[in-house]
């Protein structure tokens, strides 16, 4: 719906991460009604920030938003940005937009939350594209380094980007294995499968590393006309069809 | 008591850090394999527990700042002048925009690092962090003052830039005034026919400049403006309209600098005729700045040339 009302949503992105978002929330290991900057809860980084528009639907199927207000998503009036910005809600990091900054901001968090002896955890989604981004890297050593097991990482892996495929705008190489050799656990999961993603999310909140989990998923899942494509836009009667067999 | 004149630059920014984390338990200190080149060892060696080293990654540490930030913690980031530029973008997005009271802290700015040449010399840091709305930007003149801006700067609301040196300095500022005010300018000496201002570590030479136009039988009054932003337009004011005549001088491009800051303001308010002496080229590998100063024009000798023709010129 929100695809229909604003052709600049990134509607492949955010079906991409629909579960992983839902499984974080649907356990309550996230929480919509949270102030942003309360104590002793966990966080929420969103680094791969065109994807918001997956928290606003699921915020919106748990009632924390109205079906009018997400008609209203990219608006200038509306708090429902593009990007998650100041006044964005639901978002610990209100900014994600510039890639590989979300990463930095997570891993600051997570050493921040460490050094008060808060028990939160910050769990931090970040696509595999994003991974080009040298600051990325940066960042993830410092994560390994210090040691930050209160860090939980989920690479929306959807090998899909800007200009094409992952592997084909530019090599990636094994990128668990990356994670490992910084000194990451990793754990590998279909990112469709909510159970699936749970099962991992309780072995990463467990593990006395920093850990990842390498969650494979398909951009634009369940719309054929964009799936596993660069694609991120419907034509607004294509994208009001869905919204009407839903609705 | 602590002798902060014969401390360096750095010296006097590690001894404030350190001593600021003493008073405020949510002071942390971040560097870029650069504790000892800034001397932050100095809050390490006091507080180990607040002190993170990121590696060589200026991007990842303005970002870990930040992060550091939303978790209520102050953080000072550390790295050379130069290089903090690199993290522009982080500073602009993860930073400025979200209003965090992270302090990056840009040192061997200008030519004080005039042993490694162009590449490690910051021409550009002032116009670069100036830009950016939230930001504070200061840029003191000589230890005492750095001691005194760093100490200030915890009670910025929002994020701060502080442009450092390295050993050279001229202690001009510790018997000029008992209180650093960020965002006040400070008068040194009183004059009729022309106002330099200064920021940085030129105000001794144009305190030098004043004394030799002096003798020429011009009135030269110098202003010194350790925070470029907020800029203390009503001194501004007072002095452009005092004189009609402001020279401004700085270690930095002459573009979109601090000249620039207080041409902006003028041309809006009281325009007035005006001179801006700094940098318009890359520096040089040097045995000391002093060399570089002469070399590229930054002397008292030129400062009252350029007054002088500016005073003629009203």
């Amino acid at each position: 719906m929100m695809a229909g009302y604003d052709p600049g949503i990134h509607l492949g992105s955010s079906l991409s991460v629909l579960e992983i978002v839902a499984a974080l929330y649907g356990t309550g290991r996230l929480k919509f009604n949270v102030a942003n900057g309360a104590h002793n809860r966990n966080y929420f980084v969103l680094s791969k920030g065109h994807a918001i528009h997956a928290v606003y639907a699921l915020a919106a199927a748990m009632g924390y938003l109205t079906v009018d207000e997400l008609r209203e998503t990219g608006s200038v009036g509306s708090r429902l940005q593009n990007h998650p910005e100041v006044d964005t809600p639901f978002v610990d990091v209100p900014n994600s937009g510039s890639l590989g900054q979300g990463i930095s901001l997570a891993v600051g968090l997570a050493l921040g939350l460490r050094l008060r002896g808060e028990p939160g955890r910050v769990y931090l989604v970040t696509g595999d594209g994003e991974l080009d981004e040298g600051q990325s890297w940066e960042s993830f050593a410092v994560a390994a380094h210090y040691g930050l097991n209160n860090l939980v990482t989920i690479v929306d892996l959807n090998n899909v980007q800007l200009d094409g495929h992952s592997e084909e705008v530019l090599r990636k190489g094994d990128l668990a294995g990356r994670f490992k050799s910084l000194g990451f656990e990793v754990f590998e999961v279909d990112g469709h499968d909510v159970a699936a993603i749970i099962s991992a999310l309780e072995k990463a909140e467990n593990s006395a590393k920093p850990a990842v989990i390498m969650a494979k998923t398909v951009r634009g899942r369940g719309v054929p006309s964009i799936e596993d494509t660069a694609k991120q836009r419907l034509s607004r009667d294509e994208a009001l069809r869905y919204v009407n067999n839903i609705c | 008591m602590l002798d902060l004149e014969s401390l360096t630059p750095r010296e006097a920014l590690g001894r404030a850090l350190s001593d600021l984390g003493d008073l405020r338990k949510d002071v942390v200190v971040l560097v870029a394999d650069t504790g000892e080149a800034t001397r932050a060892r100095l809050f390490a060696e006091r507080h180990p527990d607040r002190f993170f080293n990121v590696g060589i990654a200026e991007q990842s540490l303005v970002g870990i700042a930040a992060g550091l930030a939303l978790a209520s913690f102050m953080p000072y980031a550390l790295t050379f002048a130069a290089f903090m530029t690199r993290a522009w973008e982080q500073a602009r997005n993860s930073v400025d925009r979200l209003g965090l009271p992270v302090r990056l802290v840009g040192t061997h700015a200008g030519f004080a690092d005039a042993y490694d040449g162009p590449s490690h010399q910051a021409l550009e840091d002032i116009a670069l962090f100036r830009v950016l709305p939230s930001f504070t930007v200061l840029a003191p003149a000589d230890s005492c003052e750095v001691y005194r801006a760093a100490t200030a700067s915890a009670a910025v609301k929002g994020p701060v830039y502080i442009r450092v040196g390295r050993d050279f300095h001229i202690p001009t500022t510790c018997g000029l005034y008992d209180r650093f005010e960020v965002g006040r300018a400070y008068v040194v000496a009183e004059g009729r026919d022309v106002a330099i201002f200064t920021t940085g570590i030129t105000l001794p030479f144009a305190v030098e400049a004043a004394q030799l136009l002096k003798d020429r039988g011009i009135s030269a009054a110098v202003v010194h403006f350790p925070t470029v932003k907020p800029l203390d337009y009503a001194t501004v004011e007072k002095y452009a309209e005092a004189t009609g005549a402001v020279l401004t001088v700085e270690e930095h491009m002459v573009h979109g600098g601090f000249g620039s800051a207080v041409a902006e303001y003028l041309a809006q308010t009281r325009p007035t005729k005006m001179a801006i002496m700094g940098l318009k080229s890359y520096g040089r590998t040097a045995k000391s700045p002093q060399e570089l100063y002469q070399l590229f024009g930054l002397t008292p000798e030129n400062i009252a040339a350029r007054a002088e023709e500016l005073v003629k010129l009203r």
